[in-house]
């Protein structure tokens, strides 16, 4: 795979600079951050409601903001003119998820602090923190490739913000509806199992079978995205 | 001189609409060649095959020796360079940081922005956002990404289309310049002035068809007359031709000073394109 690091900074470069003047996209980041206050000062300490704001941050924050600047890029013609450079698909992609991939760690980190939670095990949570960043990233941009303004980027990332992120609450419903069970295998439910399990006496089992299913999202979603993307490289 | 650009027996269809049929040409390198027709013959849809953009239904198209679609990899695509009409900049960073970001893809130095912005008069501008530029200053950046890396080949898409007359003639020089070089140039325009000034040879799409090929010298040759008019003293125009007989007139009129001007009947691009096609340029 031909990947160029100075086309990776670039790019990078170019999305922090327009991220910081698109006041829009950019004042997103606070609402993650604002909730996780909000749900500390109402005294919440169970890991379900600990995982709604940072579920949220994955959802508003990597998916909507990755799938917005991808929407912008394609609206506003840019994305075609990189395309036509010489930076490969590796290139544009990987410099394209740098920069959300980075402010989303910080945001989950900073969100996990004003929730005032403390996992049991932060090295085995990051893994799968940094393994769901990954994965939403490929679903933003997915949505943003589908989109053809960000307008109607919002449109279509909005049923998949909700999905993501209340797909854990949804589980609270299954005993009345079965079929929410499905909610189960969601990246977002699985990574609430994961921090439950973290919790107790855990089992190699307990945390492999939440991280093996985000890193399977992980990957269809990124093969389908990199397989849109080859298809919109032409009318 | 190598083939750079070889197109043979191109066909494209949006759906059941046809939107270039049996299209047949080839540009040598060096040259500077026009592909003139009115909105929606095709010009565009052609810029966007041969830049792999969008894929042809029948025929084939070759750039440098291979087929349009190597151009999709990334280290083909260093060779060429295009301007379209959908500029494609950030409009929230300014001229020399949407340069600077084309200067690293391309993995040039950082004068290559100094020159390019040099090449289309905007370096005194460069802190502008693009939000800010006017539309004639946009084409002016978009043809400066275009021409930074020093492309072997060159597309333009209408590129002095929002220009006024002192910057087009900066853009017209400085393309010469390039040329000059050995850069390779297919530009597509309604104005035929343009193409009569840049261009070596001119094609002229019609309805997706290619209706005459030629230098502008030889289709005004091929499509012109030899008349010439003369306008006399008592303000009579007259239209000679070239021939025995009417030469004697010209002498007689010369002779008895009565001759104020001698115009040529030479046909412009415009002329010839009416004459073929049967409808205007524009």
């Amino acid at each position: 795979m031909n990947i160029s690091m100075t086309r990776i900074q670039a790019i990078f470069m170019k999305d922090y600079k327009e991220f910081s003047r698109n006041y829009a996209v950019s004042t997103m980041v606070l609402l993650p951050l604002i909730l996780a206050f909000v749900y500390n000062k109402s005294g919440v300490n169970s890991i379900n409601s600990y995982f709604l704001p940072i579920n949220s941050a994955f959802a508003v924050v990597t998916a909507y903001v990755q799938c917005c600047l991808i929407a912008e890029e394609k609206e506003k013609n840019t994305l075609r003119s990189l395309m036509l450079s010489p930076a490969s698909l590796a290139d544009i992609l990987i410099g394209k998820s740098l920069f959300v991939f980075i402010i989303s760690l910080f945001v989950v980190a900073l969100t996990i602090f004003l929730l005032g939670y403390n996992p049991a095990n932060i090295g085995i949570l990051t893994i799968a923190l940094v393994l769901s960043t990954v994965f939403y990233i490929a679903l933003g941009t997915l949505c943003g490739l589908f989109a053809k303004t960000i307008m109607e980027a919002s449109i279509i990332v909005l049923p998949v913000m909700f999905i993501f992120s209340f797909g854990p609450l949804a589980l609270s419903l299954s005993a009345a509806y079965p079929i929410l069970e499905v909610a189960e295998w969601l990246p977002s439910s699985q990574l609430v199992i994961l921090a439950e399990a973290l919790e107790s006496n855990f089992a190699t089992m307990d945390v492999l079978i939440p991280m093996a299913t985000i890193v399977i999202w992980s990957l269809l979603t990124w093969v389908l995205t990199g397989f849109i993307y080859k298809k919109r490289m032409v009318d | 001189m190598g083939t750079v650009i070889d197109v043979q027996h191109l066909k494209k269809t949006f759906n059941k609409e046809v939107a270039l049929q049996d299209v047949s040409f080839s540009i040598q390198k060096g040259e500077i060649f026009g592909f003139l027709g009115p909105s929606g013959s095709g010009k565009t849809t052609t810029i966007k095959i041969l830049t792999a953009q969008t894929e042809s239904s029948a025929g084939n198209v070759f750039l440098f020796g291979r087929p349009a679609n190597a151009m999709k990899q990334s280290h083909n695509r260093k060779r060429f360079g295009i301007l379209t009409d959908n500029s494609g900049l950030y409009t929230r960073l300014s001229i020399e940081e949407n340069l600077l970001l084309y200067s690293n893809l391309y993995q040039l130095p950082r004068s290559a922005v100094k020159e390019a912005l040099d090449f289309v008069n905007l370096y005194s501008e460069r802190k502008k956002k693009i939000s800010q530029l006017s539309k004639g200053m946009i084409q002016r950046v978009t043809l400066a990404r275009a021409i930074m890396h020093k492309p072997e080949l060159l597309f333009l898409d209408e590129p002095t289309s929002a220009l006024d007359p002192v910057n087009t003639q900066h853009i017209y020089n400085g393309l010469r310049k390039l040329n000059a070089m050995g850069t390779t140039i297919f530009l597509t325009t309604h104005d035929m002035g343009e193409a009569e000034i840049l261009c070596d040879r001119v094609a002229f799409l019609h309805q997706g068809k290619i209706r005459a090929i030629g230098s502008p010298k030889q289709l005004k040759k091929e499509f012109g007359d030899d008349s010439i008019t003369v306008e006399l003293q008592n303000g009579e125009r007259t239209t000679i031709q070239n021939g025995a007989q009417d030469a004697q007139k010209l002498y007689s009129w010369m002779k008895s000073e009565e001759v104020v001007r001698i115009y040529t009947n030479e046909p412009t691009l415009g002329d010839i394109f009416m004459q073929i096609t049967g409808s205007d340029l524009v």
